[in-house]
């Protein structure tokens, strides 16, 4: 489970005060799937990486777990955006998946046991012995998400992992995280800025204002559980709640933050 | 064929120009009376009987032996604090500008300081290898550890990769590039301090066999150890390209793929 409460965040450098994260409280229970989605400079990324425990929080407390995060969490991964700087480029697609599992003491049998497991949930299964830079970008995150898998986490972060990769892929990966998803149980939270993304992958979409980022508004996904390209984008209700997600954020694109606070 | 042609092309490129220089060496010095500039031959023949004997044992193994001792010492000692340095900001304030000034002094100038306090004999001499060699390995992996990317500490940092094994798989591999940038610039000024260290009071080494062919008036022999040392120095520099390739194999192709791309 994931507890976020009161959580405050501002950045003081040189003298320059920003308030990125005003306030957020909510939680994500155990292996539910929420996606949250905002402007783009709303402080998700902040978020995320108060979440995993990359950054300290200014105020408020983050539970993973049952326990409050001071540093990175035991249990939980970060798929981080940047897929070509996230992999180790000296080490091969299948040591790259071991190495969590190696720090973490796991036997050398167990370790290649997991790697080759995950390696095939993503379609990998062949492409172990290559390094991450002679693979495509999309293959290069498919390779990030079997790390996560392989680390067997109760708690999965995704920051904008499909930012960066052509629209194809993008759909692929997105079925494919789908599928991971509901394989292992884990309780995952996807950040993102596409609301169409959004709504296609969460079972709840949190909605947040721009900075200094609140909570907008918490939506329910009420789509069926079995999603498709095709079908689901295609579903009335689809187009209906991504039309107000977006009318939402338009909204408030528009106006002041000092009136949005009021 | 094909292949037998791109062998034999790249062959001439290697040997091409050192066989023209050798044959105009030959030419030129066929007919020479000069006591300094002997005839080539004269100066083969010296070659083989001076080096290709008990000299090779008494004079060539110690010189190298101290300069292997000395190099390994620089690397450990380059890389342990350049380490050390690269990862503290407060450490590196604190001895940057110590370190520019140490650079700065030119190794043989410090020859006459390391006698007072190494003695006389292999220490001191290893001694002034170090102090000629540790400077550009410390300060390129001081830059290489400044540089490792921050998502892939973040990566490692989310997955507790931690202490030993963030050190060994991140940190040193990530600066590996500079740090065999260092060690290439150190085996260069090593082999120049290797003769140097023998020119006085020593009884040893090729650097002193080739001074004491010069006071005694024995040119072709003095010819045939600059021969040596010349070949040498190019037998060590294949040694290290084949270092180069084995360590720097992940970086070659990184870096081949994004020249591609672009």
């Amino acid at each position: 489970m994931l507890e976020v409460r009161g959580l405050h965040k501002v950045y003081d450098s040189h003298g320059r005060r920003v308030e990125a994260i005003g306030e957020l409280t909510f939680t994500v229970e155990d292996g539910r799937f929420a996606c949250v989605v905002g402007p783009s400079g709303c402080g998700k990324t902040t978020l995320l990486r108060c979440i995993a425990g990359l950054l300290p929080p200014t105020g408020g407390e983050v539970w993973v777990e049952g326990n409050q995060v001071t540093g990175p969490p035991p249990g939980l991964a970060v798929v981080f955006q940047e897929y070509g700087r996230s992999l180790f480029p000296w080490l091969r697609v299948r040591d790259n998946v071991e190495l969590p599992l190696r720090a973490a003491g796991l036997s050398r049998a167990r370790r290649r046991e997991l790697a080759t497991e995950a390696l095939a949930a993503v379609g990998l299964a062949d492409a172990y012995r290559a390094y991450p830079w002679q693979l495509s970008g999309g293959m290069q995150q498919r390779v990030a998400i079997a790390r996560a898998v392989a680390y067997q986490p109760r708690v999965l972060l995704m920051d904008e992992p499909f930012a960066a990769v052509d629209a194809q892929t993008r759909a692929d990966l997105e079925d494919l995280i789908r599928t991971v998803w509901r394989r292992l149980g884990v309780t995952l939270l996807f950040v993102t800025h596409d609301i169409d993304e959004a709504v296609y992958l969460g079972e709840r979409v949190i909605v947040l204002s721009a900075a200094p980022t609140r909570i907008k508004e918490d939506l329910a996904i009420d789509l069926p559980v079995e999603r498709d390209q095709l079908v689901t984008r295609a579903d009335p209700r689809f187009t209906e709640l991504r039309a107000h997600i977006y009318a939402q954020i338009q909204k408030f694109k528009h106006t002041a933050p000092q009136e949005e606070l009021s | 064929m094909r292949v037998l042609g791109i062998v034999a092309g790249r062959i001439g490129l290697l040997f091409g120009l050192p066989a023209i220089l050798v044959a105009i060496w030959w030419l030129a010095s066929a007919d020479s009376e000069h006591f300094l500039f002997r005839p080539l031959p004269d100066i083969l023949v010296a070659f083989r009987e001076t080096w290709l004997g008990p000299r090779l044992v008494e004079d060539l193994l110690p010189s190298l032996s101290r300069l292997a001792q000395g190099y390994a010492a620089s690397l450990v000692l380059g890389i342990g604090a350049g380490v050390l340095i690269g990862s503290s900001r407060t450490l590196r304030a604190l001895v940057e500008p110590v370190l520019e000034l140490l650079r700065a002094i030119p190794p043989p100038a410090l020859i006459p300081l390391i006698g007072l306090f190494a003695g006389i004999g292999d220490t001191r001499r290893i001694v002034i290898i170090i102090a000629g060699c540790v400077w550009p390995i410390l300060l390129n992996t001081v830059e290489g550890v400044r540089a490792v990317d921050e998502v892939l500490a973040d990566t490692c940092r989310s997955y507790r990769v931690r202490g030993l094994s963030r050190l060994r798989h991140l940190v040193l591999r990530s600066a590996s590039p500079q740090i065999m940038t260092g060690a290439r610039q150190a085996l260069a000024i090593g082999i120049i301090l290797m003769v140097i260290s023998e020119l006085q009071r020593t009884d040893r080494g090729i650097g002193y066999t080739v001074e004491q062919f010069q006071t005694s008036f024995r040119y072709p022999e003095m010819w045939s150890g600059v021969l040596l040392l010349g070949l040498l120095g190019v037998a060590l520099s294949l040694l290290f390209r084949l270092a180069d390739r084995e360590i720097l194999g992940w970086y070659h192709g990184l870096r081949a793929t994004q020249k591609e791309s672009r």
